[in-house]
């Protein structure tokens, strides 16, 4: 049968390039609190460089994330209503609980921890005001407050990645979502792009060169921070690579329709085809990187190279997940086409919950001492002037 | 007492209101994703449709008097019909399918367990529907419904949908597309009634009536008589006229570009 459909509607999309920003966002925050859990909280000393970088990393997207996920409804005044009518049986009902507990557990994490060094920058100015106001006091941040928070924010965070993942794979009417490996290959593409994130900032906070001066040229190669990023990371691809398989076979055993329904994608769609090479070659060459840096220590510069192809890897995931697969037509014939729009609801909204980061990223950096943080070494340029604005040259 | 705080009063009411109507009963009772309780509605109605493609001759009426009815935005249908043109492979011949599409108001509806305010429900005669102004916009149940049968309205803003006309059954009419329908192929009842004509007709073709992917365990409650079961999935097609275009590639028909 050989068949035309005359008049093919076209179905928008329904979720805009705000999700695919929410969900890189979340990721990246409850990933790269994972990251700050050990040094945090258990307090493990070798761990404490790479906390400090991931506290920043965790409070700056916990930060934004909601944003983007308010600015994806199409009423976002009445907001309220997901507290006004809770409705326990919805995965998205759940996360309007768990979310803001995570957001709020993380700051507060970030917040004790921050404020131990932000005593020391109390004084005049705007800066040592803010520090004024922001440490509430002059006590010392108890160690089982640290735990408590640390711990309530864990569970928060697991809890939110759990219902990120599934308030997607639990829609049937898309096959391409329905299946239950999404929501770990969410996970380990966040912490794929989390590991990115925090060498890229490793690299341009100048934490990575001021430990480097510290430690002396010859002792640089064995630093540990640059080590375990790139570990977690290479762990993380080799989680995402091992999902993909998994899930590719099973689908292949005819137990996933999922793996069905992307195989008919891809046949049907030069476009899908070649997303999908992209997406299978930039995962062998980040692995491939990552490996070489790790076995090749005097090269480790450019980790951060590698840090943006691996938050690239994450966001391009999340893009070809939630909004490629809206293109694809549940009833009627073709592929509904998606352009980008310029505004708001496109390109503008993509830079512009990017721009928000940054922002708070510089507002963070101007006002909290996080490199002090967890016993660090401190900012080596504080100006003493008051009225002057650090430099982390 | 001025607008605003009046209207504050009463979000503020909603609150405590909302809050009191999720009894702990139901939170321990429900899983994830498992359908609530129905609400709303006559419980001894069970309202369905039967279409008789054999009757249809895919002049749009439906859609047409649908969009009129119920304001749908250009672009956007609560119900509209497929029209394929289908060649047999073998001998060349030429036929046409037309496949009447709209909410087939499921027994097991996947669009009502997402909503994270409740605001799309199941009324006990089986409707499901959408109370525009509780719903968020979250489009959750867009991306839920396997029929594409859901829109966010981008006059509303909020989900829309086919309710059956519920508002035109209330006062004893038929839906819209039921009463425009030129050959009689559209047939809406009480399934729970036996002498209705749907409840009749449902008994006799019972072994030749067909529902839109049944795989997906959705229970639909629209009834296909005529039915070609390559149709029952998205069917193998390619699409023809797409949109339409001016001659500087503009797109035309289309009230509202992409948003």
């Amino acid at each position: 049968m050989q068949s035309i459909e005359v008049i093919a509607p076209r179905y928008d999309i329904a979720w805009y390039p705000w999700a695919v920003q929410y969900f890189f966002l979340v990721a990246l925050s409850y990933t790269s609190l994972w990251l700050a859990f050990p040094g945090t909280v258990l307090g493990l000393e070798r761990w404490k460089p790479v906390a400090r970088l991931a506290l920043v990393a965790a409070v700056t997207t916990a930060i934004v994330a909601p944003v983007s996920l308010l600015a994806d409804l199409h009423q976002p005044l009445r907001f309220w209503h997901f507290y006004a009518y809770f409705t326990p049986w919805s995965w998205m009902s759940i996360g309007s609980v768990f979310l803001p507990l995570f957001v709020l557990l993380t700051v507060a994490l970030a917040w004790l921890v921050w404020r131990e060094p932000m005593k020391a920058w109390r004084g005049p100015g705007l800066v040592g005001g803010v520090a004024r106001i922001v440490t509430l006091g002059d006590w010392t941040s108890p160690r089982w407050s640290v735990v408590l928070t640390g711990l309530g924010a864990f569970a928060a965070s697991i809890v939110v990645a759990v219902y990120t993942g599934y308030e997607i794979a639990v829609i049937k009417g898309r096959p391409l979502w329905h299946t239950d490996f999404l929501p770990v290959m969410f996970v380990a593409t966040g912490l794929i792009g989390s590991t990115g994130l925090l060498l890229v900032l490793d690299r341009f906070t100048g934490t990575r060169a001021a430990e480097l001066r510290a430690m002396g040229r010859a002792a640089s190669r064995s630093r540990a921070t640059s080590r375990q990023l790139l570990m977690v990371l290479l762990i993380a691809c080799v989680l995402a690579g091992i999902t993909a398989a998994l899930w590719f076979a099973v689908g292949l055993g005819n137990r996933d329709p999922s793996v069905a329904a992307a195989l008919d994608s891809v046949q049907d769609n030069p476009d899908w085809r070649a997303m999908t090479f992209r997406a299978i070659a930039t995962g062998g060459l980040l692995f491939l990187g990552v490996l070489v840096l790790l076995l090749r220590p005097q090269i480790r510069g450019l980790a951060w190279v590698f840090g943006l192809l691996a938050l690239h890897t994450a966001w391009m995931f999340r893009w070809a997940v939630l909004m490629n697969v809206q293109t694809v037509q549940r009833q009627t014939a073709g592929f509904s086409e998606y352009h980008l729009a310029m505004g708001s609801g496109g390109l503008l909204g993509i830079v512009g919950s990017f721009g928000l980061w940054l922002a708070v990223l510089m507002l963070i950096d101007i006002f909290v001492p996080w490199r002090a943080a967890l016993g660090g070494a401190g900012e080596p340029a504080v100006s003493p002037d008051p009225k002057g604005v650090p430099s982390h040259g | 007492m001025d607008l605003a705080r009046r209207l504050f009063m009463t979000q503020a009411a909603r609150v405590t209101a909302g809050a009191a109507f999720v009894p702990l009963a139901q939170v321990a009772q429900a899983g994830i994703n498992d359908q609530p309780p129905r609400r709303g509605g006559d419980p001894t109605k069970r309202y369905a449709m039967l279409i008789d493609l054999r009757r249809c001759i895919g002049c749009q009426a439906c859609t047409v008097s649908c969009h009129i009815e119920n304001e749908a935005p250009l672009g956007k249908f609560r119900t509209i019909v497929s029209q394929y043109e289908v060649e047999n492979e073998e001998t060349g011949a030429l036929a046409q399918f037309m496949l009447p599409r709209l909410c087939n108001h499921c027994d097991n509806p996947p669009c009502v367990p997402v909503c994270p305010v409740q605001a799309t429900f199941q009324r006990e005669d089986g409707i499901v529907v959408v109370d525009a102004d509780r719903c968020v916009g979250c489009a959750y149940c867009v991306q839920a419904c396997p029929y594409d049968a859901r829109f966010v309205n981008p006059r509303t803003q909020v989900a829309d949908k086919c309710t059956f006309c519920a508002h035109r059954l209330e006062a004893g009419l038929l839906p819209a597309c039921v009463e425009s329908c030129v050959g009689g192929a559209r047939i809406i009842g009480d399934i729970n009634d036996p002498e209705s004509q749907i409840a009749r007709m449902i008994d006799e073709y019972h072994d030749e009536l067909m529902v839109l992917q049944p795989d997906k365990n959705t229970a639909p409650h629209i009834f296909y008589l005529g039915m070609d079961e390559r149709f029952v999935d998205r069917p193998e097609a390619r699409p023809g006229l797409w949109d339409v275009r001016d001659s500087d590639g503009a797109e035309l028909g289309y009230e509202y570009a992409e948003h």
